[in-house]
């Protein structure tokens, strides 16, 4: 009989208590950084622990959505998730996330690995070389005045209120449906590029475009759930000790992220969008 | 602040947090009648560590573990029903913007009603699986 890696291990109930506290960490950073959190969860959890990717990549997707949904409430009143911008991106994000995951099926998870990398990396570098639109000073375009993109949002970290309204509406709806796909093809909820895309392309706020992040993430999430559901990809003693540990985590991260310097956040997207390049990159390369 | 907009965004947030947290309790309830050995598992948990190194096809072969929604019809076992509790979670956003849609057409924001219908089709036909299927 075919057997698993993990007959000679610790016994199974260790696991579940290291999945528990590992996805506790990880929701606390990833909410700070806007990236669903899949994108360090996956990596970590596929190298560390006994699991097949399969249900390593199936948790990893209903932990990004759980950390997400549980971060969102408090972001959403505090302001720094606005449910304008999230509903026409989301909505293209999901359509183009679908795409995505059938094209994903059809093409070499080693060449997609390896160009991946190389975009991570290069927005980490882009987001390090380049300063946040913080005060958020430019002049709304037809189609963000349309669909009313723009609002208000007091930092208590700052001590600042920030009027903020978008611009290159149509170009940042085009990206989403980009990042979407791309999110699509490798199951990852793509926060590391819904940020840039919302601050330096939008103009939106470094903060807000996170909490919006965590959003978008949410939504398009909840559609890619179902996926891994129907497909029998999900297995409770891995998906439910991750998504309790990061939906704690996670509250904790809102909590923390209105009084978290946007410097601390932008410095800690840079690092998360690092790790993850690198990682994709690796094992597009065939080095892990 | 446009006022509208505050109370949209509370609507959406109390929505969220409600439905969240009851599928984290829910979660976890089925969690420890599914660890405690309360409810049977249809895997054993002891025989697990046999199968959770199996890519999924081979899991499903070997254990004869219930995909697509077959899992409905086998909630007296633990590990069905924490499929179950999973389930919940990827209702909580298709909930939300039910809830979220008629706010919007009150408001009479048609354009973002608009786009909250067309999100909310797209959710409840990946929920379906007649898009993405069983693979």
């Amino acid at each position: 009989m075919e057997i698993g890696l993990g007959v000679n291990a610790a016994p199974w109930w260790i696991w579940p208590i290291a999945l528990f506290a590992v996805s506790f960490a990880i929701g606390i950073v990833a909410v700070l950084a806007g990236v669903g959190g899949g994108v360090l969860f996956v990596p970590i959890v596929g190298s560390l622990f006994p699991f097949h990717l399969d249900f390593v990549r199936g948790a990893g997707l209903m932990f990004a959505l759980a950390g997400t949904l549980a971060a969102g409430p408090p972001l959403l009143r505090a302001g720094m998730a606005s449910l304008r911008l999230v509903l026409p991106l989301a909505l293209v994000g999901s359509i183009g996330s679908f795409a995505g995951a059938l094209v994903g099926l059809a093409l070499s998870t080693e060449l997609l690995q390896t160009s991946l990398g190389v975009l991570i990396i290069g927005i980490a570098i882009l987001i390090w070389r380049s300063r946040g639109a913080d005060s958020a000073d430019v002049e709304a375009d037809a189609l963000g005045a349309l669909l009313r993109l723009e609002g208000e949002f007091r930092d208590p970290a700052a001590g600042v209120t920030i009027d903020w309204r978008t611009h290159q509406t149509l170009l940042g709806l085009a990206s989403f449906g980009a990042i979407g796909f791309v999110g699509g093809i490798f199951g990852l909820g793509a926060g590391f590029a819904n940020v840039p895309a919302l601050n330096l392309l939008m103009a939106a706020p470094l903060k807000v475009a996170v909490g919006s992040s965590g959003l978008l993430i949410s939504v398009i999430n909840s559609s890619a759930a179902w996926v891994y559901i129907h497909r029998g990809a999900l297995l409770p003693l891995v998906v439910v000790p991750s998504i309790l540990g990061v939906m704690l985590g996670s509250r904790i991260g809102a909590k923390l992220l209105g009084v978290t310097p946007a410097r601390v956040v932008r410095r800690l997207v840079i690092v998360v969008m690092l790790l993850a390049g690198l990682r994709a990159l690796s094992r597009g390369l065939g080095w892990m | 602040m446009d006022v509208n907009d505050r109370r949209l965004r509370e609507l959406y947030a109390r929505w969220l947090d409600g439905t969240t947290q009851a599928g984290f309790a829910i979660s976890l309830v089925a969690f420890l009648l599914y660890v405690g050995g309360v409810l049977p598992a249809y895997v054993p948990l002891e025989d697990l560590p046999r199968y959770w190194a199996l890519p999924v096809h081979r899991f499903i072969e070997m254990t004869g573990a219930p995909s697509g929604w077959a899992w409905l019809g086998e909630l007296r076992y633990g590990d069905a029903l924490n499929l179950a509790a999973v389930a919940l979670l990827g209702l909580v956003t298709p909930v939300c913007y039910a809830r979220l849609i008629p706010a919007l057409v009150a408001e009479r924001d048609w354009l973002q009603a608009g786009l909250a219908t067309a999100q909310l089709a797209v959710l409840v036909a990946a929920a379906s699986g007649l898009v993405a299927g069983t693979g």
